[in-house]
């Protein structure tokens, strides 16, 4: 395929073993033979036997979960389908729509714009990290309060814990939706779960902030065994079908429709006007 | 299992009504007020403008509200010239070339050039993890710097960003951002391309130096951007490069890029049947 000139006197062998060849444990199309995923042949194997979130999980992952574990996942993603056109990843789809971009472009850039640092996958990574460490300290025998106590930013600061404030409102309507799901699917809460819970307790105690679905959510995949990178990985595309809906509606109405502005609804605080210096 | 009672309370917080800007004055026309009748960039008329700068002055005036002086104009074009293209090899611009063979929207060709560009390594978020880099560190010895990060663990194989826009490529020092910021000194250097240089030099001995996004965040932070900045400029800056190659392959056939046969795309045994 490549030449095998290497002019260079570094020591390149890391990369020139890899130059010019794909190695993968994930699996791949053989023309005339199969589709091999981690495993198993696709078309013989999965299609029609796993659910689409169940392969989800195995490509995610390497590991084909049960099905109720896809279901749940499955039931997650539904709970963050919301049509509503007043969310900012959503909004983002309709902005795309009343200019007709194509579809794909506005699922792709709505889902962007939820990798948030205050919504969407984007707080996973520290959400997990928070639960992870807090499961270490409460293991290591500190106690749920100080635990609380020690997201202080301050020595009279109000304890700030990812997962226990949600814009716009207090409280989930998706924890009691997810956990008619949990029970329905015969999990138990685990460790992970519980503590979380018990933060919740403290948490409304000193700052009346409920936790929101990232902390019911995050906690019930680390007792499902799934690492940070795992999480992020399944949760990416979370909400795409409301990114959707919202997109698929402005499409279907005239273009630049979409909650049009006059000029005057900005509002403009800068310079006065003035000329370009010479 | 307790069941959970539903307790959700909308937040008593209040929105603004305009969405406000510094940057951007539209004057409506009189007859549609839809319609912008002049605009006005912190306060300079756009056209204005066009007549009488160049494309740097006034990006520069868009995130500072100022326009540079002219020291500081010639420090940000040769940045964009110079960082004007990845290279077909940067992941970022094979994500788009990737895309173009495979006849992509030639719309989504820079999208997703810049999607990976954004990236932690080699990409944006580097270059803003770097500015911050610069900020913090810039009153402090770069040789002491250099000892203490070198206590640092070594990743086992690959290379080694020893900070934010520092460290080896393909096992050492990469050339081209040597060359790109030997030349920046020559038109005046400020603070952080100084301090940089020192910090390089010291690291020198152990294979590492200037990567591409810490040549980027010395400028911009010697320019006075803010490291939010930085990701997003460092898109802009590499935009045309990554948008030409992916157009170049789009209207080639599917067979003008690599696609490995079965002798080269090796599926681990484990892999194949369970």
């Amino acid at each position: 395929m490549l030449s095998n000139l290497n002019l260079a006197k570094s020591d390149t062998f890391f990369w020139d073993e890899k130059r010019g060849v794909i190695r993968t444990r994930k699996g791949g199309w053989i023309p005339g033979e199969a589709v091999y995923c981690h495993g198993f042949d696709m078309m013989e194997n999965l299609v029609g036997q796993a659910s689409y979130f169940q392969v989800l999980v195995l490509n995610a992952t390497g590991r084909l979960p049960e099905r109720r574990l896809a279901d749940w996942l499955e039931a997650y993603f539904v709970c963050n389908s919301y049509p509503d056109a007043r969310i900012w990843c959503n909004q983002v789809g309709s902005l795309f729509g009343t200019i007709r971009a194509t579809p794909v472009s506005a699922i792709s850039a709505g889902i962007l714009a939820s990798d948030s640092k205050m919504y969407g996958p984007g707080t996973i990574q520290a959400g997990v990290k928070f639960f992870v460490d807090a499961m270490a300290k409460k293991r290591g025998g500190i106690s749920v309060e100080e635990i609380v106590l020690s997201c202080q930013r301050g020595p009279r600061a109000k304890p700030v814990i990812l997962g226990y404030a949600r814009p716009v409102a207090n409280g989930d309507e998706r924890i009691e939706a997810m956990e008619r799901v949990t029970k329905k699917l015969g999990f138990e809460h685990g460790e992970h779960l519980s503590l979380a819970f018990d933060i919740e307790e403290i948490m409304l105690e000193k700052t009346k902030e409920q936790m929101n679905a990232l902390a019911y959510v995050l906690p019930f995949l680390c007792d499902q065994g799934f690492s940070v990178q795992e999480i992020y990985c399944l949760l990416a595309a979370l909400v795409y079908a409301g990114v959707i809906a919202c997109y698929a509606e402005a499409a279907d109405q005239p273009p630049e429709s979409f909650f049009p502005l006059h000029c005057e609804d900005i509002d403009y605080q800068g310079k006065p006007p003035r000329p370009v210096p010479a | 299992m307790t069941t959970r009672k539903n307790q959700v309370r909308k937040r008593d917080m209040s929105f603004a009504n305009r969405t406000m800007t510094k940057i951007w004055q539209e004057i409506p026309s009189e007859q549609n007020p839809y319609l912008a009748e002049a605009c006005r960039c912190h306060g300079y008329d756009i056209l204005e403008l066009a007549q009488k700068r160049s494309f740097s002055e006034v990006l520069f005036l868009l995130f500072q509200g100022e326009l540079p002086t002219p020291e500081q104009a010639r420090m940000l074009e040769f940045l964009f010239v110079s960082m004007i293209n990845p290279g077909p090899r940067h992941p970022a611009t094979r994500a788009a070339m990737n895309a173009g063979v495979g006849k992509t929207t030639p719309a989504h060709i820079l999208p997703i050039g810049l999607n990976a560009l954004g990236s932690e390594y080699l990409g944006g978020q580097e270059v803003e993890a770097a500015i911050r880099f610069f900020r913090k560190n810039l009153r402090d010895s770069p040789n002491a710097l250099v000892a203490e990060c070198l206590k640092g663990e070594r990743p086992h194989k690959g290379d080694w960003h020893i900070v934010p826009g520092f460290g080896s490529r393909f096992g050492e020092i990469d050339p081209m951002p040597l060359k790109i910021i030997a030349l920046l000194r020559t038109k005046g250097s400020g603070q952080a391309i100084s301090w940089g240089c020192s910090f390089a030099e010291a690291l020198k001995p152990y294979g590492m130096g200037w990567l591409s996004t810490g040549v980027v965040a010395a400028v911009l932070s010697d320019l006075g951007f803010l490291p939010q900045t930085g990701a997003g400029l460092f898109q802009l800056i590499c935009a045309p490069g990554i948008l030409a190659h992916g157009l170049e392959l789009t209207n080639k056939p599917i067979s003008a890029m690599p696609f490995l046969d079965e002798e080269h795309y090796v599926i681990e045994p484990e892999s194949r049947k369970k």
